[in-house]
């Protein structure tokens, strides 16, 4: 299970200039077009402040499409619309549930939205 | 105006974060080694009888019959979520003085045409939403009159709902008459004591003490507190922190050792924490103090406690020499046939890398070259803590190593540690 043990994301570094630009004879044709590659802590956080992660364990949540050992990214930070998957507290309990369009106040507590669901495809 | 932003039950409340379980419910956090309780929530301070700073085996018996949940502290997760706190905060204001774990001074001058009581309640807001840690929030003319402002917020809940701003003559005369003399920031003991023998019990009254008077008896200090309640700005925002003076740790061993062998593994941890600490501050320190101790609660234990200072030949941040040195001392101060508890070291005289003197009869080591030290720092913060290590921090099973019993998870910082979602009968 490599997921399981590639450490944190954000340890990912950013990568500079490509190693190209540093050979000594012909001049790379791509000098000027150098960018630095995708970092997945930067496309799927967007606030790193309020980003929690919460691991599944089951495979209850199936037809949410979550399931067993997955990974949530939950950014707090955000304000749910209807039908966005939101971690909520019922009853003392953590549960996974699609956001309603109304409801009583005493029905839930909001504890975040889910951006991402990380799914280890193999 | 400067606002003091403040945690409320700081541990406590990083543990109730993740387990909604715990919710409206008593929860307290012990010290390291599970040594005796060092905070607590509102409901578990609520609870009378249950006393800070008590040896836990002294009152478990009382927790438990209580139905208070109880945690070894978790700093990597308390140092993790203050660190959101803090940058949560850099977002409201320019200049944030990081006053403790769960404390910060914001300046919020040059937004005079901002209500401080929206902006005081939208940074609460804010931090309760992207974290779930609640806070207090004081806001007013001085640090001083911030500190008690952030009292007064969490004293009248109802009216006040964690935010209040001394922003007129009148409210802060109200704060000033309200607050104890000894419950104002920098007023020590010794000197409330004194101040309520001549009749000045509160704020109020101490600031109409004649200047002369608080500058006599209580020197620049006090007449800086004097000011400061008077609302007049006097201490200055530090954003950036001080070098520390003297670096050193203490930790009482898991259980009690005779073996000399494994007290200097665990001082040589010790020396490798302090002297990382040393680098990174970039100085040197010119001397080291050891000292080792037995139980001093335990009855039946023969006591036995000694310390000795080491004055180095060249002040020095290198973990192999002050290492081989702090194992000198410790052959000298170390008696056989005890039970000890705790060993613990302290770096002093600490001064600036570049301004080390050579001394005239201790010839450099060749090897004493920052390049080693450099290296082994660079490949521990890449490859994790302790990745190279002295050979005489050992190998072998840590037992002085801390009991953290009943630590929570790393949620935020280990990816084996997340926090787990059970998802039966959802």
């Amino acid at each position: 299970m490599e997921i399981f043990s590639s450490g944190r994301l954000s340890k990912i570094k950013k990568k500079g200039a490509l190693g190209l630009s540093k050979q000594s004879g012909f001049p790379s044709p791509a000098t000027h077009y150098t960018e630095p590659g995708i970092d997945l802590h930067k496309e799927l956080i967007v606030n790193r402040d309020a980003t929690f992660y919460v691991r599944i364990d089951g495979d209850e949540l199936s037809n949410y499409n979550i399931w067993d050992k997955d990974v949530l990214l939950i950014d707090r930070s955000l304000a749910p619309k209807k039908n966005d998957l939101v971690l909520v507290v019922i009853d003392g309990e953590f549960k996974v549930i699609r956001f309603p369009e109304a409801f009583l106040e005493t029905e839930f507590i909001l504890w975040g939205l889910i951006s991402y669901i990380i799914h280890y495809a193999r | 105006m400067i606002a003091l932003v403040d945690c409320n039950s700081f541990y406590a409340t990083c543990e109730q974060v993740f387990r909604p379980d715990l919710w409206g419910k008593p929860v307290v956090v012990l010290s390291n080694n599970d040594g005796c309780v060092i905070a607590a929530n509102k409901e578990a301070k609520a609870l009378s009888g249950i006393p800070m700073f008590e040896p836990v085996f002294k009152i478990k018996k009382l927790l438990i019959e209580n139905n208070v949940t109880f945690f070894s502290s978790n700093y990597t997760l308390y140092g993790e979520m203050s660190q959101r706190v803090m940058n949560i905060l850099s977002s409201f204001s320019p200049e944030v003085e990081i006053y403790s774990i769960d404390e910060a001074f914001l300046n919020l001058s040059g937004m005079k045409y901002f209500s401080m009581n929206c902006y005081g309640h939208q940074i609460k807001d804010t931090i309760f939403q992207y974290t779930g840690l609640p806070v207090g929030v004081g806001i007013a003319p001085t640090k001083v009159l911030a500190k008690l402002a952030n009292k007064i917020s969490k004293k009248r809940v109802s009216e006040n709902k964690g935010v209040f701003v001394i922003d007129s003559e009148e409210k802060r005369i109200e704060a000033l008459k309200w607050a104890d003399i000894n419950t104002v920031w920098g007023i020590g003991n010794k000197h409330s004591k004194r101040l309520k023998n001549i009749g000045i019990l509160n704020a109020y009254e101490f600031t109409k003490l004649p200047k002369e008077w608080v500058r006599k008896n209580m020197t620049v200090v006090g007449l800086r507190i004097w000011n400061e309640l008077q609302g007049k700005s006097t201490i200055e925002f530090k954003t950036v922190p001080q070098p520390k003076k003297g670096i050193g740790t203490a930790k009482s061993f898991g259980k009690k050792i005779e073996d000399l062998g494994m007290i200097q593994e665990a001082c040589s941890s010790y020396i490798s924490e302090v002297s990382e600490l040393l680098r990174n501050q970039k100085s040197c320190a010119t001397y080291l103090q050891v000292f080792l101790h037995t139980n001093y609660f335990s009855n039946h234990d023969q006591q036995y406690s000694k310390s000795i200072t080491v004055t180095l030949g060249i002040p020095t941040n290198n973990t192999f020499i002050l290492i081989s040195e702090a194992k000198k001392a410790l052959n000298i101060i170390y008696k056989p046939g005890y039970r000890f508890k705790k060993v613990g070291v302290c770096l002093s005289g600490i001064i600036p890398s570049n301004y080390v003197q050579g001394n005239l009869f201790t010839p450099t080591p060749l090897w004493d070259k920052n390049q080693l030290m450099d290296v082994f720092d660079k490949i521990n913060r890449k490859y994790g803590k302790s990745t190279l290590f002295s050979g005489l921090v050992g190998t072998r099973t840590k037992e002085w190593e801390l009991v953290k019993e009943d630590r929570s998870p790393r949620y935020t910082t280990q990816w084996k540690e997340l926090l787990k979602l059970k998802t039966i009968n959802n």
